[in-house]
């Protein structure tokens, strides 16, 4: 078996699933520097002195539309306090599951299985997944980091209505964060076999004055015989969240 | 609320695994069931699946010598496990209460034992119980020793599980656990992938018939390869990073399994393995699981983990209070 990898070869062949819908299966990713800072922004020093260029920010271009998240007033006091304090409050330090629509441009792969019924979203950061339903199972039962994930297509666009999400995850490392009241949309559109352009549309009236959209391509990744690797990075913070406990200081 | 921080109690409930309704299951190789195929021509072996029972992975001592129950037997052996899960679990003070004070409604390891009788869920060798070479024994031994010396010294010292790293039944292989016992399996073009409820583990399984990771790049989870046996899905999982040490194997352990719709809401799954360094030689269980309507449900082990810190501090009270005497 030469030449492209599998997954590739099936996206040349089939855009289309048999049931003649977009074919999104495969290994996706995102190129865009959105997890460090919705918001364009110019390189910048990290918050660790030690990690010197390895722990800097990216420069990157915006991701928002008209490039401006209209907080509310106190909610942007809030945002910046969170940034100021992100080594304690970014939940991604610790591991914490990324929630939507930050899990999409998290700086790692996710795999999209696609069925007709259902389409998952196995993401590597920290396991992540979610369950996309074809058929609307009714109001969220109960609020999650990942929320509920309700699913329909507007011609070749997978439209996906996410509801059910706590006010816990945040949506990038510059502080942007949301309440329990989100409500997310989220756009899938394929560009040709190996792109899809998404858009994000994120209303949330406890914090922001009007809904606001985020977009930006998402890449199949088509290296030969990619496949997803383990990130469970709960043992990589062990040391930061319970190292005090200890009964003698870890070495160093 | 955080079942997770039930470990004590959920370990113990490893010993009593859980179960479905079993007389309806049929055995493995019993049946001409010929299930759906996916549109593109897989056996579908797609929906939720349960794997609960109260049958053990190996036999209780009580029961050696036999192999299968008799119904009644079975039937008596079901009451008598739920009266005791169901007991009132409440110690004679509080700390006890702490430790151990929940009872079924905590739980959702099944109520019955699997179809086949069978009296554990391994079925080769043939007594039911795990191989272990000698030197796995010894092994094993002294890594308890050291558990016992070390309970709370620091985060590695307690469970996976309570450390929500690794679930010990969330597999590779998957096992009936205390709670959490559902598994969703979604199929896509070259690909088999199993949603595990318990820790949101995810495992994608490639049947295009790519080689291994090299052994170099060792996992948690181990690197699963599929293929079709007919209707089966067989999948070899090697290049495990050691941690997880699943009943106590290495890193070398070889993992087969095998996935077979046995009927219309039975996936039949059986397991084999090895690892000369732990096991004297391959063993095997069968395990049925049920169609279960779901849905499965988020469950966020280590964002909700109040019992590591927990723990761990309570140690170090506990040392601070008594080093006035020996002084450690």
């Amino acid at each position: 078996m030469g030449g492209l990898p599998a997954y590739a070869q099936t996206a040349a062949r089939t855009a289309r699933t048999p049931d003649g819908k977009p074919n999104l299966n495969g290994i996706w990713q995102v190129l865009t520097t959105a997890n460090w800072d919705l918001l364009g922004h110019a390189a910048a020093a990290g918050p660790m002195v030690p990690l010197g260029a390895i722990g800097a920010m990216p420069a990157g271009q915006g991701v928002v539309d008209g490039e401006e998240i209209p907080y509310k007033p106190e909610a942007l006091a809030k945002k910046k306090e969170n940034f100021a304090n992100r080594l304690t409050l970014d939940p991604e330090v610790k591991c914490y599951l990324p929630g939507v629509p930050r899990a999409t441009y998290m700086p790692f792969p996710f795999q999209i299985v696609q069925t007709p019924q259902y389409i998952l979203i196995s993401y590597e950061y920290a396991n992540a997944v979610r369950t996309i339903y074809m058929k609307d199972p009714g109001p969220s039962p109960i609020d999650s980091w990942m929320g509920q994930s309700v699913g329909h297509w507007e011609g070749d666009t997978l439209v996906v209505d996410v509801t059910g999400l706590n006010d816990q995850s945040w949506f990038d490392r510059a502080g942007d964060f949301h309440s329990d009241a989100l409500h997310v949309v989220e756009r899938y559109t394929p560009r040709g076999a190996d792109a899809i352009m998404y858009e994000a549309t994120i209303e949330d009236k406890n914090v922001f004055t009007k809904p606001w959209k985020i977009s930006m391509p998402i890449y199949r990744r088509l290296e030969k015989n990619v496949q997803l690797m383990e990130f469970k990075c709960v043992e990589f913070v062990e040391e930061l969240m319970y190292g005090k406990y200890r009964k003698q200081p870890a070495k160093p | 609320m955080n079942s997770r921080c039930l470990t004590i109690v959920c370990l113990a409930a490893t010993l009593v695994q859980a179960q479905t309704d079993p007389r309806k299951a049929a055995p493995a190789k019993a049946g001409p069931y010929v299930p759906p195929r996916t549109a593109d021509g897989q056996p579908d072996l797609q929906g939720i699946w349960n794997n609960a029972t109260i049958t053990t992975l190996e036999r209780p001592p009580a029961l050696a010598g036999k192999a299968f129950f008799t119904p009644a037997e079975a039937a008596a052996f079901e009451k008598t496990t739920a009266l005791q899960n169901n007991r009132d679990q409440r110690g004679p003070d509080g700390a006890t209460d702490v430790a151990g004070a929940y009872n079924q409604a905590w739980f959702d390891r099944g109520t019955k034992v699997v179809g086949t009788l069978r009296t554990s869920l391994i079925v080769d060798p043939p007594d039911g119980k795990i191989p272990y070479n000698e030197t796995a024994q010894k092994r094993l031994a002294a890594a308890a020793d050291y558990a016992r010396a070390h309970p709370a010294d620091g985060p590695e010292n307690l469970t996976l599980q309570d450390r929500c790293l690794v679930w010990a039944t969330a597999g590779p292989p998957m096992l009936p656990g205390p709670y959490n016992d559902n598994y969703q399996i979604f199929q896509g073009p070259g690909y088999v992938a199993i949603v595990v409820e318990m820790i949101h583990d995810v495992r994608i399984i490639p049947t295009d018939g790519r080689p291994h990771l090299p052994s170099s790049v060792r996992l948690w989870s181990g690197d699963s390869r599929g293929h079709w046996e007919g209707n089966t899905l067989v999948v070899e999982t090697t290049n495990f990073n050691g941690k997880a040490h699943f009943r106590g194997s290495t890193e070398k352990m070889r993992l087969i399994e095998r996935f077979t719709r046995t009927a219309a809401d039975t996936l039949t799954y059986e397991f084999t393995v090895d690892d000369p360094a732990t096991f004297s030689k391959p063993w095997s269980a069968s395990i049925p699981m049920e169609r279960s309507e779901g849905p499965i449900y988020e469950y966020a082990c280590h964002e909700g983990n109040y019992a590591v810190p927990g723990i761990l501090a309570g140690a170090r009270v506990q040392e601070k209070k008594s080093s006035g005497g020996a002084g450690k």
